[in-house]
């Protein structure tokens, strides 16, 4: 005998429930985007005077807008914590999907900026996980939308889903990513062209580094487009892409090795996604050593999915992972 | 019968801090900060430091329980810091703090983050708790702050017009290639400086219609086009003449406030009251005004929960009602909320 207490704050409802092995004892909720803070505890207060005795708590853990979110994620398990009683997380996704009885379809929440955060569904089974992408790439897979509005999470429906997560389900990283203290950034030109060829030997010297004359003949080029970082008067890192027709390629992106995870390589592709958006272009690409796990996420966090796999691209047993972000 | 057991959270900015204390007796003060995730940046991050409290305020809240060696079933009263601060890192604690007063049906106080940072002054039990002139001084404010009583009569005397004096060492410090955060850095390079070196603007000092506010910018300014003027300066020099100028008007308007109101004694809590100088000058002045000097010890100076919990506990003892369910946090609450209903 389990008795459910179930929240979920990841879209502008805030849905409460207790639900006794799958009998919902009570359920409320209220529709508000900005105040799932005052709304939650009062909704939890009214649940405890009908159920007072709850053997665990199941949390919505999103994807959903951020500060709302948390609300209910940190309100969950410090009720759980209080309660000395135990909590788990599930996909606020699947349970706006547990009402659904289509074959295929997909459910998505706002996440602004054009963007939806989406997950699709096969004979009500998620098929990937959840994730960010511009609306039209959603559109694009042809198969029914449910969005919040249309169905909205159930804490009734919370307590007979599976799952067990432990964390948020961001997807997104922190939007505030000021540009990193004391680098300043600007178009490459031919003084650079030494320094950053030297970077380039220092850093690829195994996977056949561009010469200086090969530098020379990018930065001749019409549809290129090249950017160093300098810190204290040296080159710490460059940067270059290309127009292709309808598409832009980013060509590369290189950070001195002591200055990673800086937010200069964020920069830069932050430089290169604004650019490709001026020259009109349907999208940007990129290719990606496999195994470049460090790369990978700062591509995906900023609307990258992978396309496919070019083999021996770096040179034999070095693949590539092509990946494209919609603009 | 023993005193009352409570428990402060506080999450307004970037420390995630848990205290506990028996009456006015400290039990545990724990303290988490993201700080290190937000030096990069040069400043703090809100949906940074949003991540950082939920990802922490369960284990510091272990850490408080143990520390003071209770359960969480014996605290009697919960308190939490309901502004001002930032909505989405304030919302985290919040939250938490209204599912621990539901869970175990036990009161929760929704309490002003100013008040609390000169309340923690009851913490030294030794003291009789008297009116007093507060001087608030960290990267967010700026303010001195009238307390007749602590649990019903506080009110803002004066603030910052524009940057907080924190802040001011921030990007005094950034200016002059220091490390973030900037005031323990310029506190230690104005050491070596000559503090007399520059004469630096006091800004608003001979302002009859901002007695008791102050005003950074123009003082930023002075510095950068100084350095402008003349750049091979001795850093030393700048930051002690910048840390003089800073030091010398916050004072000049908290004993004015003293002598103005009949306080006989200053408290001066948040993180600039860490600043060598401004201990010593104050204890300097104080002594001149026959003003007491209170001082908390630097744990409880800075963002901390102890002071949450001590303002609780006061409001307690006074008789004050607790919050309503559903307690609402506010980004810009003033201190007409000393408690948040």
């Amino acid at each position: 005998m389990t008795t459910s207490l179930a929240i979920d704050t990841s879209t502008s409802r805030t849905t409460v429930a207790v639900v006794k092995n799958g009998n919902v004892l009570a359920s409320l909720h209220h529709d508000d985007p900005v105040a799932h803070g005052e709304i939650l505890p009062r909704l939890v207060a009214q649940l405890l005077q009908t159920e007072n005795s709850i053997d665990d708590v199941v949390i919505g853990m999103g994807p959903g807008p951020f500060t709302g979110l948390r609300v209910g994620i940190v309100f969950g398990q410090s009720f759980a914590f209080a309660r000395n009683i135990p909590w788990r997380g599930i996909c606020s996704l699947d349970s706006m999907a547990s009402e659904i009885n289509v074959p295929r379809f997909i459910v998505a929440i706002d996440a602004r900026r054009k963007e939806l955060f989406w997950a699709q569904y096969e004979n009500g089974v998620r098929v990937n996980e959840p994730q960010v992408a511009l609306e039209k790439v959603v559109e694009r897979f042809a198969l029914p939308i449910y969005r919040e509005g249309d169905v909205f999470p159930s804490a009734a429906m919370m307590p007979g889903i599976t799952g067990d997560i432990r964390e948020p389900i961001y997807i997104r990283r922190p939007d505030a990513y000021p540009a990193p203290e004391g680098v300043s950034f600007r178009a490459m030109n031919a003084m650079d062209i030494v320094p950053v060829a030297s970077l380039e030997k220092a850093i690829y010297a195994d996977e056949d580094p561009w010469s200086i004359d090969q530098f020379k003949e990018e930065l001749a080029l019409k549809d290129r487009y090249y950017l160093v970082a300098e810190k204290a008067g040296v080159v710490v890192g460059y940067c270059g892409a290309m127009l292709a027709g309808e598409l832009a390629d980013i060509l590369t992106i290189t950070v001195d090795s002591s200055l990673r995870r800086n937010g200069i390589g964020r920069e830069f592709l932050k430089r290169l996604i604004d650019w490709a958006r001026n020259k009109k272009v349907e999208a940007l690409m990129l290719e990606v050593r496999v195994g470049n796990d460090a790369a990978q996420p700062l591509y995906t966090s900023n609307g990258f999915y992978p396309l496919n796999i070019r083999e021996d691209y770096y040179g034999p047993g070095l693949d590539a992972r092509v990946m494209r972000k919609d603009l | 019968m023993s005193e009352p057991l409570v428990l402060g959270i506080e999450t307004s900015c970037d420390e995630t801090a848990i205290g506990i204390v028996r009456g006015r007796t400290l039990l545990a003060n724990v303290i988490l900060s993201s700080v290190e995730e937000h030096a990069r940046f040069g400043g703090v991050v809100p949906e940074i430091a949003s991540r950082a409290h939920l990802e922490a305020i369960h284990s510091v809240l272990t850490r408080a329980l143990a520390e003071a060696n209770v359960s969480i079933n014996d605290i009697d009263a919960f308190g939490v810091t309901a502004g001002p601060g930032l909505i989405g890192a304030l919302l985290v604690g919040v939250s938490s703090a209204s599912a621990l007063s539901l869970a175990l049906d036990k009161p929760l106080y929704g309490v002003n983050h100013l008040s609390a940072h000169l309340a923690v002054d009851a913490l030294d039990s030794s003291h009789e708790l008297s009116p007093a002139i507060g001087l608030l001084v960290s990267g967010g404010h700026s303010s001195i702050i009238k307390v007749s009583d602590f649990a019903s009569d506080v009110t803002v005397l004066g603030s910052t017009i524009d940057d907080a004096a924190g802040e001011a060492f921030d990007k005094i410090a950034r200016i002059l290639q220091l490390e973030f955060p900037g005031g323990p850095a310029i506190d230690r390079v104005a050491r070596e400086g000559n503090a007399s070196a520059i004469d630096f603007p006091r800004g608003l000092t001979n302002d009859s219609e901002h007695v008791y506010d102050f005003s950074f910018s123009g003082l930023k300014t002075a510095v950068a086009r100084y350095l402008q003027k003349v750049p091979n300066a001795v850093v030393a020099d700048v930051a002690a003449s910048f840390q003089e100028a800073i030091v010398d008007v916050l004072l000049e308007k908290a004993i004015a406030a003293a002598n103005a109101f009949g306080m006989e004694e200053l408290i001066i809590a948040g993180g600039v009251a860490a600043n060598s100088r401004l201990r010593q000058v104050a204890a300097q002045r104080c002594a001149e005004s026959k003003v007491r000097l209170r001082i908390p010890p630097m744990p409880l100076c800075t963002d901390n929960g102890a002071m949450v919990a001590a303002l609780t506990s006061l409001a307690l003892s006074h008789g004050v009602p607790s919050s309503s369910v559903g307690l609402e946090a506010q980004s810009s609450m003033g201190l007409s909320h000393v408690f948040w209903a």
